[in-house]
């Protein structure tokens, strides 16, 4: 009986993964399989976080970061290796937010936060403040707990909260926000600005509700 | 030393504080910085904004989301 016969065949995965690398198979191969364990599941804690921001609690963000992944997984083989795998995963975990969560919790409205003028998002444009004023919000906003810092994040605008997470926790660049968020780099900058604004006030009445001293707003200078 | 004024600056600060400027334009942020009390006062708010925000989102993914992401995956073929 020839040898060859009693040699271990080679499965046909094997096959996909290195002799055949450029046609890649729909189902990952076990290669793919390591890969993607190496170097997509090291985002968890982040994807998590970010999810946890995105849908307020921990069973949906859960989900989330599931389906995130189930996903990402599926789609592995057409990622190309070398670009920037953190972005892919957080426009996948973006696109799953909206596409899924999003529709539940929003009405048959359809209009964007970004039309709203900011006296209607309750936000204070542009206050003159002395110097004095900023060293005092600055430590102010450096001595509250961790938990209003989230409760602040969780109460200004859905589109706003995303832009600043993206770009301030998970420091991504404009146009990478602008990817993942599917908008023009200008509405990225804009959505920036307000929400930072906005969260700046609202840590501003936090830390007052704690009695740490911040100069009310009223007493903008008065030149 | 030419200082781009504090409406500049300010208009720019975020860019500043993201990185986005140009290298020329930072550098003008940077130089008036240097010399302006009062805007880097509002560059200091900024920044510990920022600090802040990422200092409190540190939540770790729980051991279960780990498992059950594993399984969804379906066993390695080793």
């Amino acid at each position: 009986m020839p040898t060859a016969l009693l040699e271990r065949p080679v499965p046909p995965a094997e096959l996909d993964s290195t002799a055949m690398s450029d046609t890649p198979p729909v189902q990952p191969a076990p290669e793919l399989r390591r890969l993607f364990e190496e170097q997509a599941l090291v985002f968890m804690d982040q994807l998590y976080a970010a999810a946890l921001r995105m849908t307020r609690n921990p069973a949906d963000a859960g989900d989330l970061v599931q389906e995130t992944y189930v996903k990402a997984y599926a789609a592995f083989a057409s990622f190309t290796q070398g670009t920037n795998l953190k972005a892919w995963l957080y426009r996948i975990l973006t696109n799953t937010f909206i596409n899924t969560y999003r529709k539940n919790q929003r009405g048959p409205y359809q209009g964007t936060i970004d039309d709203l003028e900011d006296w209607q998002l309750g936000g204070a444009e542009s206050l003159t403040q002395g110097r004095s004023t900023r060293s005092a919000e600055a430590e102010a906003i450096d001595h509250l707990p961790d938990s209003d810092v989230k409760a602040a994040l969780q109460s200004i605008p859905e589109d706003f909260r995303l832009a600043v997470y993206l770009a301030d926790v998970e420091g991504f660049s404009y146009q990478e926000v602008a990817d993942i968020m599917k908008t023009p780099v200008g509405t990225v900058m804009s959505r920036l600005h307000r929400g930072r604004r906005l969260l700046r006030d609202l840590l501003a009445d936090y830390a007052r509700e704690r009695g740490i001293t911040v100069p009310a707003p009223t007493t903008r200078s008065a030149t | 030393m030419t200082d781009c004024g504090c409406d500049k600056a300010k208009a720019e600060l975020e860019e500043y504080l993201h990185r986005e400027l140009s290298d020329r334009d930072f550098k003008d942020i940077t130089d008036h910085l240097e010399n302006c009390e009062d805007c880097t006062g509002e560059h200091l708010v900024g920044v510990t904004l920022t600090l802040k925000m990422q200092k409190a989102c540190q939540e770790k993914a729980p051991a279960e989301l780990r498992a059950a992401i594993l399984t969804r995956l379906g066993e390695p073929q080793v």
